[in-house]
Formats: structure tokens, sequence, C-alpha cells
């Protein structure tokens, strides 16, 4: 009987296999290929999905009506926060602890690029400007740190040492860096007015801060109207485009008012000043760096924040290292500020550029709006540093021409890896979904990575929000990985970035998640009621202390602490998200 | 014999002159492929979060001698002990600590004294809970070493919960609402 069965089985599959044929062999083939490539090409996700599970960590003590703190995992409860750069000063022993550091200490480490370092030639950035479509300058550190030190030492015999404050009106350039670096050499405080502040705010700040030299691009401000609503200032320094060298900039209003032209002060001097920047001396007593930022309310005046150079180059340090190894800043990277290097977070990330001997970019074009097509022309940068408005437009624009069903199917499937948490790699599938943005792919230097801040405290129109779907699709589009960051006027840097490796989709309308706190600050939450910050997901008002926040007095000491006024919770896997 | 029929009945032998591709065996291989597709295609749910919730935070708090006491790690307390002035939650060293621990007289109370001078006698803990804290001010140099030592060891060692202050405190008032 049971033979039987088993002698009609046989029976049934010799007669199954007889129908063997071409076909067959073709499906059978197919089928072992779709069983057998994610065996030898499985698909890895770009980090352990546990680390995203998880991300900040919390301290295990809270105040009453405080939530724990949140830190960055590389500086847990109990350890501190990262306060510098960990400069190794030369001769030091070679395991001795590094210092802090100041932006000087950028700069000088910008120029031992090229030389004879301890590990081997130091590798060495370029720093150049794009202008226009074409134009590409490449400036040299010796003609920089001369007009560094130039720049330094005119500013100071006129504004005084100490107190001097120079307000710098300047779209992002090498003179914009050069006064920054200027200052910090020879113990002056720059305020960096943003370059789309109307004139008359100009004015405002410069009063309030009580500035004593403006150095400014020609012809951007009405020079009558600055020496008559600006008594206090003294000096005052043209920066002069090539093109309009031939005109005579130096005319002065009045007799209270010194007007200098930027290119004339550096031919001046260009040989008698000694070419060596002064060297650090502890007796040193440094400048603060002033931001200024539009209030929410418009017709509040600007808000003012002194940063000391701490809370600078502690900001540095921790943007730096809040990306994690494979992706950090090198020497290999080109970077392009597509946004203004006054709002300190691209400032950070510029002085991080430059420590890490990473090439710079700059475009005097930098602006929030810039439209993002029009930021890697002429060069092809592989960090972009993007304010959110320029990723939303951009966004807008791209999805419009997503319309065919081949382009949704595509969008699709890489949403899906994208949730398995890959980056779909450059496929010529791909140049179907976004073939704007790949068209500067065949240059040396692919785009890798794009860092948008968010900024609290501002007017809602100069900081829209990104969604998480949005994010999501920029991803795909640009086919990049981006860092979303909260910034605040008080905090230099950020306040909480997300991981590079972050790509999950959350869907909603809603302002994507924020990631962790960078390691230079520890955020807390704040609420009137204790049970909504008691358990493993607080919600209130945000708090953030740390190394790299400003303190309220101008010789505070102590860590500064700011409430930075909106409501945020803390996700299930430990990011902050504001509600 | 056409090709329908050897369609119909499998069991006969196909004509070699007549092939399809909607024999039995393709279908099944086809089916198999359409099953294994879809398995790999369809929306995958993200890995639900097996990490464990963290316990939650423990609230700073001021605490009084009287209000300290209850936590010496009877009556599945936590075991808390305060050197000067710092509330440590020692209850990792339940076994050091603890009820019938060697330093169980430590637990709930002001340990201060007692540490520094070395000693786990009765004696050593302030008798009047509800009085002022103990100043320390008898000690010697050697023993304050001592002390901040201990000190150093518990900071490492163990979290600081909360601050001990005497009874009648401007800030335990304001702490216990």
């Amino acid at each position: 009987m049971a033979q039987n069965a088993i002698e009609a089985l046989d029976a049934k599959l010799a007669a199954l296999l007889a129908d063997w044929s071409l076909s067959t062999t073709f499906l059978a083939l197919l089928l072992l290929a779709f069983v057998a490539y994610p065996i030898f090409y499985s698909p890895e996700p770009d980090t352990h999905p546990l680390l995203l599970a998880r991300q900040s960590s919390a301290g295990p003590v809270r105040s009453r009506n405080e939530s724990a703190n949140y830190r960055s995992p590389e500086v847990p409860y109990g350890f501190p926060l990262k306060s510098g750069l960990n400069v190794k000063d030369a001769g030091a022993p070679r395991w001795a602890p590094g210092r802090d550091g100041d932006l000087r200490d950028v700069w000088r480490e910008v120029q031992k690029g090229d030389s004879e370092g301890g590990d081997g030639i130091v590798p060495k950035g370029l720093i150049m400007t794009v202008l226009g479509k074409e134009e590409v300058l490449e400036h040299e550190v010796e003609d920089l740190s001369r007009e560094i030190g130039v720049m330094g030492k005119f500013l100071q015999e006129r504004v005084g040492k100490g107190s001097g404050r120079v307000a710098v009106f300047l779209p992002n350039s090498v003179e914009l860096l050069n006064t920054i670096f200027a200052c910090a050499f020879y113990g002056l405080s720059p305020i960096l007015l943003p370059y789309d502040l109307s004139h008359p705010t100009v004015c405002e700040a410069i009063n309030i801060t009580g500035a004593d030299a403006l150095v400014c691009a020609a012809g951007t401000l009405p020079l009558e109207d600055v020496a008559k609503h600006c008594q206090n200032l003294k000096l005052l320094t043209w920066v002069v485009e090539k093109s309009s060298r031939h005109m005579d900039w130096s005319g002065s209003p009045n007799s209270s008012l010194q007007v200098s032209v930027w290119h004339d002060i550096i031919s001046e001097n260009a040989t008698s000043t000694a070419t060596s920047l002064p060297t650090n001396q502890p007796s040193d007593k440094l400048g603060n760096l002033l931001t200024v930022s539009q209030p929410v309310d418009s017709t509040q005046p600007p808000t003012i924040t002194s940063f000391t150079h701490s809370n600078l180059i502690s900001a540095t340090a921790a943007l730096l290292a809040a990306l994690p190894v494979r992706q950090r800043l090198n020497p290999s990277d080109l970077v392009l500020p597509a946004d203004s290097l006054t709002h300190t977070y691209h400032l950070c990330q510029i002085l991080g550029t430059l420590y890490t001997h990473a090439s710079l970019a700059l475009t005097p074009a930098a602006n929030p709006h810039l439209p993002f097509s029009l930021a890697t022309r002429g060069i092809s940068p592989t960090i972009i540093l993007a304010s959110p408005a320029t990723l939303l437009d951009h966004h807008t624009s791209q999805t419009a021409n997503l319309t065919s069903t081949l382009q949704s199917l595509l969008h699709t499937t890489h949403t899906q890896t994208l949730q398995a948490g890959r980056l779909p790699s450059d496929t010529w599938l791909f140049r179907l979904l976004a073939p704007s943005t790949t068209a500067s792919a065949n240059k040396p230097g692919t785009l890798r990575l794009i860092l948008t801040p968010h900024r609290l405290a501002v007017p809602a129109s100069d900081s829209p929000t990104l969604s998480s779907t949005q994010l999501s699709d920029l991803r795909l589009l640009t086919q990049t990985r981006i860092v979303y960051a909260l910034t605040h006027p008080a905090v230099a840097g950020a306040i909480a970035q997300t991981n590079v490796f972050d790509y999950r989709r959350d869907d909603g309308q809603g302002p994507a998640h924020f990631g962790v706190p960078v390691s230079s600050v520890e955020v807390r939450l704040r609420s009137d009621v204790d049970d909504d910050v008691a358990g493993n997901r607080p919600k209130g008002e945000m708090v953030v202390a740390g190394p790299a926040v400003a303190r309220k007095a101008e010789d505070g000491k102590g860590e500064g602490v700011v409430g930075v006024g909106v409501k945020a919770w803390v996700r299930g896997d430990c990011t902050l998200a504001l509600v | 014999m056409d090709s329908n029929m050897a369609h119909d009945n499998p069991q006969a032998p196909p004509a070699a002159e007549v092939t399809t591709v909607f024999t039995p065996i393709n279908l099944i291989l086809f089916s198999l492929f359409l099953v294994i597709a879809y398995m790999r295609l369809r929306p995958e749910k993200p890995a639900a979060s097996t990490l464990p919730q963290p316990p939650p935070p423990t609230v700073f708090r001021i605490f009084t001698p009287p209000d300290l006491r209850p936590f010496n790690g009877t009556n599945s307390m936590p075991v808390y002990l305060a050197i000067r002035g710092k509330v440590f939650d020692v209850s990792s060293g339940r076994n050091f600590y603890g009820p019938e621990g060697p330093y169980a007289n430590f637990a709930g109370r002001d340990a201060s004294r007692g540490l520094a001078c070395g000693s786990f006698d009765e004696d050593m803990l302030t008798e009047d809970l509800r009085g002022p804290l103990d100043k320390l001010e008898d000690l010697g140099g050697e023993e304050m070493e001592a002390l901040r030592g201990w000190e150093e060891r518990f900071n490492e060692k163990y979290l600081v919960v909360g601050k001990l202050v005497p009874v009648g405190s401007p800030e335990a008032e304001g702490d216990a609402k």
C-alpha cells in the first residue's frame, strides 16, 4: 500500500519533471538568482539599528520639575562636556593632554599646512572664493596671514586693545574670515552683522553693541547715514571688489569718522609689516565674538549674543566629533557654506573645516535663500552647509518634476531602501529620479553630506521646518546624507544634531526630530507638572547648558545656561523633537 | 495528441514538436517566484525597539535626618547614606550598607563622622535626628583627610541623589510642598 503510494508519487514527479524545458530552466535560474542575490550581496544597513534605537544618554538623577539631563553618548553622565579642540603645542610631551585652544589656534593649524609635522607632512587645505559662474580664486595661506596681521594691527592701533569692537558687514568672503581672525590675534571683539540686515537695523546693532569700527563691503551702506546715526563709530573700512577699485572710496563725511579702504591698507603695509602673527601669550586678553540675530518680533531690537572663544571652540570640537568617524571632515573634503557665516553653526563648521585642513570654498552669494542648484555652480563641493529654506525650495521644485509612474515606483523602492537603513547608491536608475543634481557628478568630488541648521528664536520665514518625509525625499533627490541640526542664538554651534545614518522616516507634517545633543551641551526639559518630565519620555520647556552656551554677564564664570523658549519632548529613541 | 491534451493530462508524454511554457512545473516555479518576490518587496516593518527601558531617573531631593531614616534597605527601600551633606544612593553596595551588612549602622544616616574616624559604632551617629547636623569641628586633619578620601570614592562609585539639611531649614520646607 505504502509502496504503491510512493510509486504513484514517483510517477507524478517524473511526469512533472518530464515537462522540463528551456523556459523552465530559465525560471529556475531566475528563482535561484533571486534567492541567492541577498545572500551574496547582503544589504547591510549603514549603521547598526540598535544604535538608532537609543541615541542619547539620560542622566540617572533629575531635579524636581525637570527631566534628566540628556547628553551625547560620547559624554555620558559623569564625564565633562567637550570643552575644546585638544590642541597640542609643539614640543609638548606626546601623551600630555592638549589645550582647549582658541580661534588663533585654528589659524595656526591652517598655517601648518604643507609643513613637516610629527606624523609626516601635514595636509594643506585650499581656501577659495567662487565668484559667479566660472571664476574660482585660490588664496595663498601666506597672503591671508599677512592680511590678518596687517588688518589686526591697523584696527588695534585705531580702536584700542582689549575693548575694541569691530562690526563686520560682509558677505561670505576671505575678508570676513580675515577680520574675525585679525580680531582674535589682536584682542578685539568682532561683531558679525548678518548680511541681509536692513540699513537701519545695521546702525541700530552698531549702536547697541557700541562698535568702534566697521568693516563693510563697499557701497552696501550709505556712508552719510552711517556717519549720522552711528556717532560712536571711529573707523570705517570699505572692502572694495576688484572691479570697483578705480573709484576713490576714502572720502569721509565728517572729521570724527575715519574712512579707509581694505586693499589700500594691505598694499601700504605689504612690505613694512612682518608677516608673522603675534604668538600666544598667557597674559593675552581675548575678545569676544558678538552675533546679531533678528528676534521673532520684528519690532524688537536685534538680539545680541556675546560668545567667548571657549564657547566657539567647544562648539567647533563638538560639531567635528558629532559626525561618525567614517563621515568626519577630512583633508579630501571641499566644504561650501551656502548660507551666511554670521550664523554660528556655519561659522563653527568652517572653523572645524580649517582646523582639519579640509578645503573651503566661499561664495559671496551665500544667503539663507540661495537656490540649491546655484550653490554647486562652478565647483563640486563634498559638503554643503545649507539653510532649511534652500533645501525646502529644492524639495518643492524637484518633487513637482516627479510625475511619471516609473519615477514614483523608484521613489517608493528607494524610500524602502532608506527605511532599511541604507542610502541607495548612485545608479543609472537614480538619474531618472533626480536628473538635475547629477549634472556635476562627473566632476571630481561628489557631494556626500549636507548640513542644515534649524534656527530657533528667529522669524519663522527665516527658518522653515523640514518634516521627516521631506528630509527623506531630499536624501533621495540629492543622493546625499543630510544632517539636521537645532540651533539657538545663545548657543554656539548646535544644540542637537541628527545622526548621519539616521534615515528613518516618520509620516506626518510636523518638524523632524533633531537627534541628540552635541557633546558641548546637555539638554533638559522643564515643566511645572512633575509627571510630564518624570518618565523616559519627558516633555517640557527646553533648557540648554554647557560650555557652548553664551553666559549672561560679560565676565560671568561657570557654565552658561539658557532656556530656549520652546517645548520639546524626548522620543522613545532618545532623540529630541519639538512639540 | 495535441498540446491541449498534453496540458490537461500531465501524465501523458509531451509531444516533442509542441512546446508550451504553461507546464505545471513552470507554473509551480513561477508561483514560488511570486511568493518570494512578494516576501522580499513587501514593506518592511521597522524592527521593534527591543531595548529595555532604563529605570526612570531618581529625583534629587532635600532630606532632613528623619526623612533619610527610612532609606536603610529594609522594607525593600533603597539604601541611602549621607556624607557631609551629600546623600548617596548606595543600593548597589547593599551587601555592605544594607541590613545585616557590616556598615548597616550607616544606612539612612549621616555617616560622615563614622567614616572619618573609621569606626562603625553607634556612638558615631548623630543621636538627635531633629537637631543640627554634625559639623565635624572636633575632628583632626588626618580624620578629615580620610573623610575626603571616602567622599571621593563615593562620588566615583555612587549616585548623589540628594542633599542633607537639618530639620527646619528653609530648603527642607521649600522642597516638601
